[in-house]
């Protein structure tokens, strides 16, 4: 049972994804419309998505503590 | 019966890998004066391309086979994962394996920076700087600007105390190259780098702003959020322990898959992997990491 526990934890990677692929599909549009903020823009891509990640990291970790014995 | 016929497979697999081996290299060697050549066509430069492609794969085949054969593991998805690393008794004291590692590459670090500071900056040359004076001063010189592009104030102070945290999550990835835990994966360790986070954003914001200024700034728009952001300035030091402490074993645990699944074949391939997982990874963590201290650091004094 704390293995289907720690599958469904997982599923919180769904949002992470979600965020990250919009953030960097932003991300690309701001790129393509001013190539020449490239370098701040990457800078907030790769914060935001860092933050965007963690929620995916948080539910690795509750996944690992349920699965760990 | 099961055991005479995986030894013929072994050694069948043995032969072939050493024959085809023994093509490769010898075609190899041959077309090598002919590719090498400055007139060369390009069906001869495929030619040798091919040959040393199979050699490479030849190489890793055999030297797979031959240890597969001497290993006693018998392969498959048997990966023990620890959430904390093993114990060592030092001294009559329990330690942790990374607390351990944790102190050799503090060790290291220490010796290294004893020996720059002693040996190597006297000789240093201050007006034509050369060779490893330049990456140096090139490393410091961008941590510092980095550091004051986010923060402003306080960048004297805060900026090496951000390069050492570099230093040493930089050097606990390379250990992971070594065969050893990185300390970086161990909670604990990330939870005491938080915390340390954690005290510098409360003691700048305390010494820019008071503590009754520090107080009020938590019930800024409203006091009603009071709680809330007291509950997530405590979220910060958790939040980046176990942000690093998730990335950093979640590349461990990918790895240490990939090598039970290749069992004795896993020459050359993790290495590849090992590029992204134990080295790329860690370098954006260490980036992440000291991007989000300073962030965090700079809401609490402006």
């Amino acid at each position: 049972m704390t293995a289907i526990g720690a599958g469904l934890a997982m599923l919180a990677a769904l949002g992470a994804g979600l965020g990250m692929g919009i953030a960097t599909g932003k991300a690309a549009e701001a790129v393509a419309r001013q190539p020449e903020a490239s370098g701040k823009i990457n800078a907030i891509l790769l914060l935001g998505c860092a933050l965007a990640e963690s929620t995916a990291i948080y539910a690795f970790v509750v996944a690992l503590i349920l699965a760990a014995k | 019966m099961g055991l005479i016929y995986t030894k013929t497979v072994t050694i069948i697999e043995l032969a072939v890998s050493a024959v085809l081996l023994a093509i490769g290299f010898i075609g190899f060697s041959a077309t090598r004066q002919a590719a090498k050549a400055p007139d060369a066509s390009k069906p001869q430069k495929k030619k040798h391309r091919l040959y040393m492609i199979l050699t490479v794969i030849s190489a890793w085949f055999l030297i797979g086979t031959v240890i597969s054969s001497v290993s006693q593991s018998s392969g498959g998805l048997n990966v023990e994962f620890q959430m904390f690393s093993e114990r060592i008794t030092l001294f009559g004291v329990s330690f942790a394996k990374t607390t351990v590692m944790m102190w050799v590459i503090i060790a290291i670090v220490l010796l290294l920076g004893l020996i720059f500071r002693f040996i190597l900056f006297p000789r240093f040359d201050k007006d034509n700087p050369k060779g490893f004076q330049n990456v140096i001063e090139i490393s410091v010189e961008a941590m510092e600007n980095f550091t004051k592009s986010v923060l402003g104030d306080y960048t004297e102070q805060i900026a090496p105390y951000m390069y050492s945290l570099a230093v040493f999550m930089i050097f606990s990835a390379i250990s992971e190259l070594f065969g050893m835990r990185p300390p970086t994966s161990d909670l604990l360790v990330t939870l005491a780098m938080g915390l340390i986070t954690f005290a510098l954003i409360n003691f700048y914001g305390i010494r820019k702003k008071g503590f009754g200024g520090r107080v009020k700034s938590l019930a800024k728009p409203t006091p009603v959020i009071f709680p809330m952001k007291i509950l997530s300035d405590i979220a910060v030091p958790i939040s980046l322990a176990c942000r690093l402490f998730g990335n950093m074993i979640g590349g461990m645990i990918v790895m240490d898959l990939l090598k039970s699944v290749l069992n004795g074949y896993a020459t050359g391939i993790p290495a590849v992997a090992g590029l992204y997982f134990n080295v790329f990874h860690p370098l954006i963590q260490t980036y992440i990491f000291i991007v989000l201290s300073l962030t965090f650091i700079n809401e609490a004094i402006e």
